[in-house]
């Protein structure tokens, strides 16, 4: 559906050219939500806005539907931008219309006859769940709702793209929450891809089927969401997956720990999450575990848990339990001194 | 009572005439001023850099254009532009002979209040429409002169309240006006009571110009 081919974008500044975007390939399928994780300054803005080229790439090709937009005519390019909607972090609503009319406008802009105006605005209004405030301005509106208007003013198009600017960066927890949802039920009843870019990792969690991490312009992981809260490789990875469950101790903690035993890291996986092993493990062997911090991640597609536990015990004995946990599919970690994660 | 009622027998007339002239004036060369200044801000909003219509040579050119024109007083610019004057209308006295003036002086004005009307619009907003791959004089149309509105109005109110004061010199070429009426009779001659006739008037007028202003703007601004 979407796909970006070594993509560069370079702006020139002050201080010299910089590359906010530094040779990109994303590719998005039909139907997939697809997150793009990064902290500030990391090239996410400037990534998403060259989907839609509301920022041209210095080089690079962007495929919509497998065709180069980037060398497409001004008209030609219209035309594609009206199946790519776009939410974005400040909703961006007309501040002197109605919720009826931020909607309806660029319908009829877009030159859709009055009928079908007044069918789509009705339709998607209820839709984000707005019905009654068609004739409220966005002032007397909250945050989310504002959202709302915005999500049903890209929707009206019907288009088969939804690319998301931080859409949830400007909202309370709760209010987050409930757009997230929303966002999920897009994409579930209409079938719409989405392509967002956060710097929040409980918005991948809830929704991603697929993650890029971006640092400095460059993807430097890529995976299923399963993948990457699972296993997580690049350390910045890692640095979002903290923000959302404690995976690690202090290092002086392990090593007072460590004494009498080994800590380990546990991640469980789909079925594996549902089995009583560490139960089993001190049946089974001479260990005794000791849970010192555990919890389990919902996301889209499945289940993670992760415990990190203490094994009391001989060495050898703990390396056979060890083993046994890998036998059953839960993927252990020798917690030594992983410092500065 | 009575010197209230001889006063007006008197004087009634004049201060009719200078009324409709004022009236006149300011009626022709706002319509005017406004069909210049509008497009005039629009262009030098959207020639700036990073704008859609970017083009440094035109922003350049006629950011400098304002600025020259604003810098000349209008008594000054009056006399200055008597030549134009002559060859756009004919002639460059009376109520037609002003227009000109008037409209050249004011004109750059509303370009200028345009301009920041034009600049506080989100350009969030402009990039939303864009995304969704609408058209840019839409754009214009829709989402920038719209949004602009209540700004655009307290613009014209302010432009339409300095015109007046413009049109108090117009009398230096005879095309008469309140002001005009103020200063000959008033000043020249000594008729005080003549003076603070006009004032007040002129100061109701302002007044008047200045609500009605405000409550278009208000009623157009929802935020």
């Amino acid at each position: 559906m979407i796909q970006l081919e070594n993509i560069t974008k370079k702006f020139k500044t002050k201080k010299g050219i910089v590359k906010a975007v530094d040779g990109i390939n994303l590719h998005v399928k039909k139907g997939e939500i697809h997150g793009v994780i990064g902290y500030s300054g990391a090239g996410k803005s400037t990534l998403i806005r060259c989907v839609n080229l509301l920022e041209r790439p210095t080089t690079g090709k962007v495929l919509i539907d497998n065709v180069d937009i980037t060398s497409l005519s001004l008209n030609d390019l219209r035309k594609t931008r009206q199946k790519i909607g776009m939410i974005f972090q400040h909703f961006n609503l007309l501040k002197t219309a109605t919720v009826y009319n931020n909607i309806a406008i660029p319908l009829k802009l877009l030159g859709y006859n009055d009928s079908e105006v007044k069918n789509r605005v009705a339709k998607y209004a209820e839709i984000v769940g707005l019905t009654e405030k068609l004739d409220s301005y966005p002032s007397q509106l909250s945050g989310g709702q504002k959202q709302r208007v915005a999500i049903a003013r890209a929707l009206a198009q019907e288009p088969e793209i939804l690319l998301s600017d931080e859409a949830t960066s400007a909202l309370d927890p709760e209010t987050t929450e409930a757009i997230l949802e929303l966002l999920l039920k897009i994409n579930r009843e209409l079938g719409i891809t989405i392509l967002l870019i956060t710097h929040e990792m409980n918005v991948i969690q809830k929704i991603c089927d697929e993650v890029s991490v971006l640092e400095s312009g460059k993807v430097v992981e890529y995976g299923s969401a399963i993948e990457l809260f699972s296993k997580p490789q690049h350390p910045t990875t890692r640095k979002f997956l903290n923000t959302i469950s404690q995976r690690n101790l202090s290092p002086s903690l392990i090593k007072q720990l460590n004494v009498s035993g080994s800590v380990i890291r546990l991640t469980f996986l789909g079925e594996s999450t549902g089995k009583p092993l560490l139960a089993e493990v001190s049946k089974v062997y001479d260990v005794q575990p000791n849970i010192l911090t555990a919890n389990i991640i919902e996301l889209k597609n499945g289940i993670v848990g992760n415990i990190v536990v203490h094994l009391h015990g001989k060495a050898h004995i703990v390396e056979k339990a060890l083993k046994y946990f890998t036998e059953n599919g839960v993927s252990v970690e020798e917690l030594g001194g992983e410092l500065n994660e | 009572m009575n010197s209230i009622q001889s006063f007006f027998t008197d004087w009634s007339d004049v201060i009719g005439k200078s009324i409709i002239e004022t009236f006149q004036m300011v009626g022709i060369s706002l319509f005017f001023s406004i069909l210049i200044g509008i497009p005039l801000g629009l262009l030098i909003v959207l020639t700036r850099p990073g704008q859609s219509f970017e083009n440094k040579f035109l922003y350049q050119f006629f950011n400098l254009f304002i600025n020259i024109i604003r810098s000349v007083p209008f008594i000054i610019l009056l006399f200055f532009i008597l030549p134009f004057t002559k060859i756009i209308v004919g002639t460059t006295i009376g109520v037609k002979g002003v227009i000109v003036p008037l409209v050249v002086y004011t004109a750059p004005y509303i370009a200028r209040l345009m301009e920041t009307a034009l600049l506080e619009v989100d350009p969030g907003v402009v990039e939303a429409y864009t995304a969704m791959g609408i058209k840019r004089r839409h754009i214009i149309w829709n989402v920038l002169l719209r949004e602009a509105r209540p700004s655009i109005i307290l613009g014209l109110t302010i432009a339409t309240i300095g015109l007046i004061g413009a049109t108090a010199m117009a009398g230096m070429v005879g095309a008469g006006g309140l002001g005009d009426l103020a200063y000959r009779y008033g000043h020249l001659r000594y008729e005080v009571d003549l003076m603070y006739a006009t004032v007040f008037i002129l100061i109701i007028l302002v007044q008047i110009i200045q609500s009605i202003g405000n409550r278009f703007a208000a009623k157009l601004k929802k935020d």
